[in-house]
């Protein structure tokens, strides 16, 4: 009975590894590496090695996905820091500005949740080192208006994919230029 | 496109020698494959290191020189995820919308109930590492999970990770120094300090190294989380 058991939870964890590769939610992966290391403690409990399955519980499923939770829950937010202050950015009943229409769309396309902020020593900060402020906060695009051409000006990392894709979306729109920051210019 | 064939076809013949390399060396573990090790820590292993639990007479007493390397390895981890997510722009961060969602109250509820047996629990296996399944790194483990949850109970609890860090690299050299202290008893070190021949006093040795090398895992991880709530905040 023990070497039926011991077959089905092997066969288990294989068809646990291949949904790991292939779900693309999230949450939901993080559940099925709780699971795979459960079925794997059960596998050693089996083989006489109680002292190995206590450590794969104890880290497997409770240590690692609390800390994917906290890292995962940190990256869907998309921060940023509104410089314009003006109605680009504005949310209405009656009228939503362009940059909010866009971002929206964007957020929505990657299921990203949008943070728009304004938080006053951010935006007091040397505007020719937007980039260390990228490279060294959690801001993700900051929004500038260029005064002479009347432009607005989202300017991000040039690593990040996502500006890729708001560099796509953001071409159908006349006065607005995406700036992206080459990487490596400094480091510590 | 004529490089990436090149280059999957180079991958995929590394696999191929790979897997017939293994196939060809597993036929020789055949041959190697006995009995002695296991048959000697069976025999002598109760007599010579006092541990009912035979793993902690192993990785505390045979091969106490890798253990202690072992516990290393974990402090250098601890030591680059704090280098990592050091930043210099302090508390200039905006704050995140995750930050000012508060915890269900159910979960609270539960947290609560659920904290004190966990402590619990992590103690246990760490003071009976010698006697049931269990040991330091386990125990203390559970006791870093258990600390855990107090921080989704409050998220904006304050902890300074650097002085966790110092705490435990003080805590690794009492594991060294209390494991060379037998080179003064028994001239040789890495092994049991005592020489009374009495179980209960041989076994403070293993209790002692327990309870350092449980502290000292539980704050490392708990340094880890630390750094990790704290990144990008």
């Amino acid at each position: 009975m023990i070497e039926i058991t011991a077959y089905a939870l092997q066969v288990l964890l294989i068809i646990i590894a291949i949904a790991i590769v292939v779900h693309k939610n999230n949450g939901t992966i993080i559940i099925l590496i709780t699971s795979f290391s459960l079925v794997t403690a059960s596998l050693y409990v089996i083989n006489n090695a109680p002292d190995v399955a206590i450590a794969e519980v104890a880290i497997g499923s409770a240590i690692i996905p609390l800390i994917y939770v906290i890292s995962i829950s940190r990256q869907r937010e998309f921060i940023v820091l509104d410089r314009a202050r003006d109605d680009f950015l504005k949310r209405a009943f009656d009228k939503e500005g362009i940059g909010y229409r866009l971002l929206r769309d964007f957020s929505e396309y990657y299921k990203l949740e949008l943070n728009i902020t304004d938080d006053p020593e951010l935006c007091s900060y040397d505007p020719n080192k937007d980039q260390v402020l990228c490279e060294k906060t959690n801001v993700d695009l900051i929004i500038q208006k260029d005064e002479r051409t009347g432009e607005y000006l989202l300017k991000g990392k040039d690593s990040s994919i996502l500006m890729h894709k708001l560099e796509e979306l953001a071409s159908e729109y006349e006065d607005i230029r995406v700036v992206r920051f080459k990487d490596g210019d400094f480091g510590d | 496109m004529v490089i990436l064939v090149i280059k999957n076809g180079l991958l995929i013949a590394l696999l191929l020698v790979l897997l017939g390399a293994f196939y060809f060396s597993v036929q020789d573990l055949e041959l190697m494959y006995n009995t002695f090790a296991k048959n000697y820590y069976l025999e002598n292993g109760f007599y010579q290191t006092y541990a009912r639990n035979l793993v902690t007479g192993i990785y505390l007493d045979y091969r106490l020189f890798d253990s202690i390397f072992e516990a290393g390895i974990l402090l250098i981890a601890v030591s680059g995820i704090l280098w990592i997510s050091k930043q210099d722009i302090e508390k200039h961060n905006v704050h995140f919308m995750l930050d000012k969602f508060k915890t269900p109250d159910l979960f609270v509820m539960f947290a609560r109930i659920v904290y004190p047996l966990m402590l619990v629990f992590g103690f246990y296996v760490i003071v009976n590492g010698h006697i049931s399944p269990g040991g330091g790194f386990q125990g203390g483990a559970i006791v870093a999970t258990a600390i855990l949850i107090l921080y989704y109970i409050d998220p904006n609890k304050e902890t300074d990770p650097t002085f966790i860090v110092s705490i435990e690299k003080i805590v690794f050299l009492l594991i060294i120094g209390f494991a060379t202290i037998s080179i003064v008893t028994k001239g040789t070190m890495f092994t049991n300090p005592f020489t009374v021949d009495n179980i209960e006093v041989q076994s403070i040795y293993l209790l002692l190294m327990n309870i350092l090398i449980g502290v000292k895992v539980a704050l490392g991880l708990w340094t880890i989380f630390t750094a990790f709530l704290k990144e990008g905040r």
